[in-house]
């Protein structure tokens, strides 16, 4: 579960200062599909960022599942991070040139996860994915929805209760991000980890059960269809 | 993050640029190979060092002379002195400049031995001969030694006692000289004779005996003639008691003389420099200490010779000396090593800031995957270390496969007899060395590792 009350998120000071985020307040269930659109410069991957701590709001606070994130340390909050969130990219961002199980195994090794239990869990993660076949490949050797799909399996590997994704097929052809997006939705009903995606793609947005829409760093709508 | 995941995350980071992890390591591996080899070449001359004193001084034995400037360790003083009839002068080769040593005399000689601390005092004859030949055979040229129980030579054949002197009138024959006075082997040479011409270089008694009770003064020397005054020579017949090969850590460098017991050398000299200036006068004398192998109480007695006027130096003094000469210029060298180090650091800094810049969106990755600044900063000061790893091992390798391939061709050339080495390799000192290298790696890491821990995640997140 996750409460968001009446966050403002400012950038600069004075003159310069820019309000990316202005009174936010909104609930989030956990094990929900929950999609954030708006144009560009809405606010949209701001909202994400101080939902996963990676930056602090202004004002207002932050709660999940009972924790404060507002009110957190860095070393805190990154440990929140290793053990209870992940991460989904438009660019990817895995490392080329390392195995697709090193890849996987980074969440767990930030987590001080056993050596061998990483191997087991990792090898799993690339399962759900279909791709164990690719475990000992190179990530710069893969198509970019096999990327995308590694990205998903490091973002599992480590059972979050929180996935992030930020315009995760936004980078891939249409064909390939309709896979991806099935993927996304049978691993949160598999896992029931609260997935949150980050699109300017209404379609996907419309698969989401709660739609948070902003605009200009004002909350338009936030509704769950039932 | 566990340290050990660090460790081998940063290896794999590094694997993944091979050649600019390569040829950074390849930087501070030509430190790592200069340092190798200086502390090789350290450890050779000091243990060949080792090897030459123990070999030629005996430990309980000082050298006692009577100028401090013999043993002032650099030039003598180029003030006049003020006169002393136990000062001579010595002229350099060329004649360009001379050299004032007070000398020991008899008197002090005769103190020494009189000392109860002392056990035998040996005066360092210099005789000079006019040559060595056999049965009227070619003259040969050489030179000849009192017997020193400290300086152990091979004995090819014959035999030599363990203590005290060797047998008055033979002599110890070194092998170069078999062929040329016509012996087929050194058992050929035991028990013949050989004869040593030497001169004086003034005829004293020639004079006495022209003169034949004239006032000298008023002499007329164009009456005589003056062949008749000299050099006087005289032959010296002895028995070929063992012929000797000269030992690796000889300090001869000369041709070796050929040695006689201490008796007959003393016997030579007075013929030889009888009524010189310097007759009777030692640079330095050889005081053998009772129970001087107690270094405490060779130590005691230099202590008291001291007190007494006397310069003193212990073979331990000796070595000293020549270790402090080795310990300077391996430091030159070591400091030349050291530059190559300092600029290859600036290399490993030019990387890993390359290296942090290159990897802003993996870094905002480990950020957002919760990794903490403190293992970020660790990942790349442990990737920098490797550096310093990997030039190490290359440096070092480098270097014992060089110093190793050298060092038969620096015993070939420099002579210095089988089993010794010039470059010795201590393990101990490769792994500080190592140790050092990869210190150095990971202080020049610092820089960059600190950037990485610092940055925004956000912001580098966003990077293209």
């Amino acid at each position: 579960m996750i409460n968001i009350e009446n966050i403002t998120k400012t950038f600069g000071k004075k003159q310069n200062a820019f309000t990316a985020l202005k009174d936010i307040s909104l609930d989030i269930e956990g094990g929900q599909t929950v999609s954030i659109t708006g144009k560009s410069g809405s606010g949209k991957s701001t909202l994400m960022h101080v939902m996963s701590g990676l930056d602090h709001v202004s004002t207002g606070s932050i709660v999940i599942d009972g924790k404060n994130l507002s009110t957190m340390t860095r070393r805190q909050a990154d440990s929140f991070r290793a053990n209870e969130m992940s991460f989904i990219f438009q660019a990817f961002f895995v490392e080329a040139n390392q195995t697709c199980l090193d890849n996987v195994m980074l969440p767990l090794e930030i987590a001080k996860v056993t050596a061998a239990k990483r191997v087991k869990m990792a090898k799993d993660a690339l399962a759900a994915v279909d791709m164990s076949d690719k475990e000992n490949v190179k990530a710069r050797n893969l198509s970019g929805g096999q990327k995308q799909r590694l990205a998903i399996a490091r973002a599992i590997v480590n059972k979050p209760s929180l996935i992030f994704a930020d315009e995760p097929t936004g980078n891939l052809d249409t064909a390939t991000g309709d896979l991806v997006t099935n993927l996304l939705f049978d691993l949160n009903k598999k896992l029931g980890a609260t997935l949150i995606i980050v699109t300017h793609d209404e379609d996907l947005a419309k698969l989401c059960r709660q739609k948070i829409v902003l605009k200009d760093g004002e909350l338009v709508s936030s509704k769950v269809s039932k | 993050m566990r340290t050990l995941d660090l460790i081998k995350r940063a290896g794999k980071s590094l694997r993944s640029a091979k050649l600019r992890t390569i040829l950074t390591a390849l930087a501070i591996s030509v430190g790592g190979f200069t340092l190798t080899l200086t502390l090789g070449a350290g450890n050779g001359v000091r243990d060949y060092t080792t090897d030459l004193v123990q070999n030629n001084f005996d430990p309980a034995e000082l050298f006692v002379g009577r100028d401090a400037e013999l043993t002032n360790n650099g030039a003598p003083s180029d003030s006049p002195q003020e006169y002393d009839e136990s000062i001579s002068s010595f002229q350099s080769v060329g004649g360009d400049s001379s050299f004032q040593f007070k000398q020991v005399s008899r008197a002090d000689i005769t103190e020494l031995e009189a000392r109860d601390d002392v056990e035998q005092v040996r005066e360092n004859y210099v005789i000079t001969i006019q040559y060595i030949t056999k049965n009227g055979a070619k003259k040969y040229t050489g030179s000849v030694a009192a017997y020193n129980p400290a300086q152990k030579p091979e004995v090819k054949s014959g035999s030599i006692p363990e203590n005290g002197d060797i047998q008055a009138g033979t002599v110890l024959l070194p092998d170069t000289y078999l062929e040329l006075l016509g012996f087929d082997n050194s058992e050929q040479a035991l028990g013949e004779s050989i004869d040593i011409v030497v001169s004086k270089a003034f005829n004293l008694s020639s004079l006495a005996n022209l003169a034949q009770g004239q006032d000298l003064s008023a002499l007329d020397v164009s009456q005589f003639n003056l062949d008749d005054l000299g050099p006087e020579e005289k032959t010296y017949t002895y028995t070929i008691g063992g012929v000797t090969t000269k030992p690796a850590t000889s300090l001869n460098f000369g041709v070796t003389p050929v040695v006689i017991s201490s008796t007959d050398a003393e016997k030579m000299y007075e013929f030889t420099a009888e009524g010189t200036e310097s007759f009777d006068e030692f640079l330095f004398v050889s005081v053998r200490v009772k129970d001087g192998e107690n270094k405490e109480v060779r130590d005691q007695v230099k202590a008291s010779l001291e007190e007494d006027g006397y310069t003193v130096q212990t073979a331990e003094d000796i070595q000293q000396t020549i270790t402090q000469f080795v310990n300077v210029l391996q430091l030159l060298v070591g400091a030349l090593g050291f530059i190559t180090l300092i600029a290859s650091v600036f290399g490993i800094v030019n990387t890993m800031y390359i290296s942090v810049l290159e990897r802003t969106r993996e870094i905002g990755l480990m950020k957002a995957l919760g990794m903490s600044r403190k293992n970020i900063s660790a990942l790349f000061i442990f990737e920098a270390t490797w550096i310093g790893f990997i030039g190490g091992v290359l440096g070092i390798i480098f270097g014992l496969i060089v110093g190793l391939l050298l060092n038969p061709f620096i015993t070939t050339s420099l002579d210095l007899g089988p089993g010794n080495s010039l470059i010795i390799f201590n393990p101990l000192q490769l792994f500080i060395l190592l140790s050092s290298l990869m210190l150095i790696g990971a202080l020049a890491g610092f820089f960059p590792a600190l950037k990485a821990a610092n940055l925004d995640p956000v912001e580098a997140l966003r990077t293209e």
